[in-house]
């Protein structure tokens, strides 16, 4: 355990521009542990990362590693140095094979010059098995895999390169539970065999589970480092946070009243099938499965993007017909998809822009836009879900995830909706902001607003939901009350197939 | 902020047609004249048009390559309805235009619905379109046509060329609806991330099949003022105009990915150009010259361009 560190940087500071990201901050990795790193987003965790593998250039500080000072220009530098990073975006060539992508830019050679393949893949199969994942195909192209198998490839690429630091930004956000715990077993063995790890991430459940020391950032400033057993989850929140959160998850209670939105055997493809649910004024639906059980191809037939083929949807018990998001949106349907950059913000445009993307006609006379009107519509916006932000000008890029995820709640709560089907609300969202998305949720419902939520955090959904619709191979496999639903319950239903009887 | 605010790409290219028009000035004592100058905004007036639509095409992130052979079709057909089948010049110009007009709507049907993307399917209709415009003129061209119709290209009005003044207002309005209308707002949010518009409610597909349909009427408008200026009409006309008008575009800032660019900067683009074009020719540097200096200064433009980005924001 007390082994010397193997990288260590004491006192790195970055600035862009006149902003201060990161203030003499001290972190040091040893051989053979898993060292987490924690913070809110915007805290400066990236910027740290980005230093350790090359691509940033401190200010100040000084970074050792192996006993001698360094500096990196290049992620190239790092790599040669032992330094290797899995990053949340995963960047891998998806028309490349497994092979290619683990060796790129160092394949071995023959004697001849040309590339040696059979070693390529021979050394591939190798690295995966090392990495227990014997079903992977060395020659299947990456983008045939799933994420949880492109993150072990990212890994192999990684040993590929004999890395002595393995660093690993937020690895399990997008994967499912099952993934998770087989990426906990990986990340285990690769300390036992001496490997550092850096592991970032906002789930204290892993943290706890697999972590040796942590280390908290605020503000761009170290708070402090510890060893995992001399602190508890409260405490590392409130590091992070600078204040202490009362409850993650605080239902509040509100009147549930009569049907806004009912869905009648709606059928679409393979993922939605014969689906059928009712969901009331007041209330929050939390749709629960598996990833590829059809959560959010639901979600896209209710808004219009892929229109449903059979079935009914009835808007305050009148038949409607969703053939697109404009009518879905006019129909009172509010959506905040599940990719937030891709899907719910237009990144280069400003945070007045995106606010009023959706609801243009109530910021407009006839086809002008009025600026003072708009400006006046997303101050509001920004002052009531608390956006923190310098100005309305600046553009969503800049801001943080959670804030990013604020400005997609403020652009569709522009439409009044009726009906607001939250898609991962709080994926790659920190814990403060979490708290705060959650507690907008309980102001909407008591205003009346109808709220469908799927979400792949299981405390999430039995904390926040009234009901809890289970899906899994695109039908419905159970649909629990608030006061029946425990994880094992829901769990079961995630995995059940729907049977005859159940099927009518 | 109101000096940030003025360190933009439009003020670059504003200060190097400044510099361009000086330096030209004097080398040929032609050329900084009241009626050189005027005449060059006649002929730069048909790629103007074209241009001034493509920025709102390349702002989406589209492209219209088939704008010249548009341009070669309705020429044609204004030539062919009127003299061969008997139609009243005015009306034969008007249906011409509208085969054009519709000619951009098949571009842009071809894109929405098909899924086709725009640099193929223009590209395919480059093609078909100049294809078409062959085959209806037979090689034979159509002159003769009445007095009346040369005010459009030839005469003054005002002692300011006709179709500048065409020109003037289409840039004045097209500017006015790019910065000021929600339907400038949508053609900014498409080409910044189209997938975010359509989730946000925007109407994408009838946005861009509008771009496609009024790049067409542009370019149809365009070839009766070309064929007003020059008496005459040929299938060939209007061959590579389309290059020209995305080279102003480009120029003039517009992002080639979509998301940014002004009708100002399309226009300073297109009178820079216009200027070295002639500029240069009446100093006597040959016409290959000019072509490469042209290319130079787009390069140079563009990376300035991008020196300005990086100094405004973060990474």
């Amino acid at each position: 355990m007390s082994a010397a560190p193997y990288a260590s940087l004491k006192g790195m500071s970055k600035s862009f521009g006149s902003v201060n990201v990161l203030k003499a901050v001290d972190f040091d990795v040893r051989p053979g542990e898993v060292h987490a790193l924690l913070g809110e987003n915007g805290a400066g965790k990236s910027t740290l990362i980005k230093m350790m593998s090359g691509l940033y250039k401190p200010d100040e500080g000084a970074f050792t590693v192996d006993g001698e000072e360094v500096n990196f220009n290049s992620t190239r530098d790092a790599a040669a140095k032992g330094i290797a990073t899995v990053y949340q975006e995963l960047l891998l060539f998806p028309e490349l094979s497994v092979a290619e992508n683990v060796f790129l830019g160092n394949y071995p050679r023959t004697s001849a010059g040309t590339i040696d393949w059979k070693t390529v893949r021979e050394k591939t199969r190798d690295l995966l098995d090392q990495l227990d994942s014997p079903e992977l195909d060395v020659d299947a192209k990456v983008l045939t895999l799933s994420v949880a198998q492109r993150q072990r490839v990212e890994i192999a690429k990684a040993l590929g390169k004999k890395a002595r630091i393995l660093i690993m930004d937020e690895p399990t956000a997008s994967l499912v539970e099952s993934d998770v715990q087989r990426l906990m077993s990986v990340v285990r063995q690769l300390r036992d065999r001496g490997v550092g790890i850096v592991y970032v991430s906002h789930r204290m459940a892993e943290i706890f589970a697999l972590a040796d020391r942590v280390t908290v950032i605020r503000d761009g400033a170290h708070v402090a480092t510890c060893d995992i057993g001399d602190v508890d989850e409260d405490d590392l929140v409130s590091m992070m946070v600078g204040r202490s959160i009362e409850s993650l998850f605080p239902k509040q209670e509100a009147n549930i009243g009569e049907p806004v939105l009912e869905v009648r055997n709606l059928h679409r493809g393979h993922l939605v099938r014969d689906i059928s649910f009712t969901l009331r004024r007041g209330e929050i639906l939390g749709i629960a499965g598996l990833v590829g059980s059809g959560r959010t191809e639901l979600a896209l037939t209710i808004f219009g993007m892929t229109p449903a083929r059979e079935g009914e949807i009835l808007i305050d018990g009148k038949l409607v017909a969703i053939t697109s998001p404009t009518r879905a949106r006019d129909l009172g349907i509010a959506y905040v998809p599940e990719d937030r950059g891709l899907q719910g913000l237009v990144k280069p445009m400003t945070i007045k822009q995106n606010v009023t993307m959706a609801t243009m006609a109530n910021v407009s006379s006839g086809i002008f836009l009025k600026a003072g009107e708009e400006a006046r519509r997303a101050l509001d916006a920004v002052r009531r879900l608390s956006i923190r932000c310098r100005e309305i000008d600046q553009t969503v890029s800049e801001l943080s995830g959670g804030n990013q995820q604020k400005v997609v709640i403020a652009k569709w709560l522009e439409t009044v909706p009726k009906v607001l089907i939250l898609d991962e609300p709080t994926r790659g969202v920190d814990v403060g902001a979490k708290a705060e998305i959650h507690s907008i949720m309980g102001e909407l419902v008591k205003q009346g607003v109808a709220i469908l939520m799927i979400s792949s955090e299981l405390p999430e959904v039995l904390g926040m939901s009234d009901r809890v619709l289970v899906m899994s191979g695109g039908q419905v496999t159970g649909e629990i009350d608030r006061a029946d639903a425990t994880p094992e319950r829901v769990g079961a239903a995630m995995t059940a197939h729907r049977t005859k009887e159940t099927a009518e | 902020m109101k000096l940030k605010s003025l360190i933009r790409h439009e003020t670059f290219l504003a200060l190097m047609l400044v510099t361009a028009l000086i330096v030209l000035a004097f080398q040929s004592d032609r050329f900084f004249t009241v009626s050189n100058l005027l005449n060059q905004g006649r002929l730069m007036t048909e790629v103007g048009l074209i241009a001034i639509a493509m920025t709102f095409v390349i702002a989406t992130g589209g492209i219209d390559l088939s704008v010249g052979s548009i341009l070669g079709l309705v020429a044609i057909l204004t030539g062919v309805f009127w003299n061969n089948i008997g139609l009243p010049l005015p009306f034969a110009a008007i249906a011409a235009i509208f085969v054009g007009t519709m000619a951009g709507f098949g571009n842009g049907i071809i894109i929405t619905r098909f899924g086709v993307p725009p640099l193929i399917a223009t590209l395919a209709t480059l093609a078909l379109y100049r294809g078409l415009a062959e085959g209806i003129s037979q090689a034979r061209s159509v002159r003769g046509y009445p007095d009346w119709f040369y005010v459009l290209g030839q005469r003054d009005v005002l002692g300011v060329p006709t179709q500048l003044w065409i020109l003037m207002a289409v840039a004045v309005i097209a500017s006015v609806i790019l910065a000021y209308t929600t339907w400038g707002r949508t053609v900014y949010a498409i080409g910044s991330n189209e997938v975010a518009s359509r989730f946000s409610g925007l109407s994408v597909e009838k946005t861009k099949l509008a771009l496609y349909t009024l790049s067409g009427f542009a370019a149809s408008v365009a070839a009766v003022i070309f064929v007003s200026r020059v008496s005459t009409t040929r299938s060939d006309m209007g061959s590579g105009i389309e290059l020209d008008a995305i080279t102003a575009v480009v120029l003039g800032g517009t992002s080639i990915y979509g998301g940014r660019g002004t009708v100002l900067g399309t226009v300073i683009g297109l009178c820079l150009i216009q200027a070295l074009k002639n500029g240069l020719s009446l100093a006597g540097v040959k016409g290959d010259g000019t072509i490469m200096l042209i290319g130079a200064v787009l390069i140079l433009a563009i990376l300035a361009s991008n020196i300005f980005e990086r100094s405004g924001t973060r990474n």
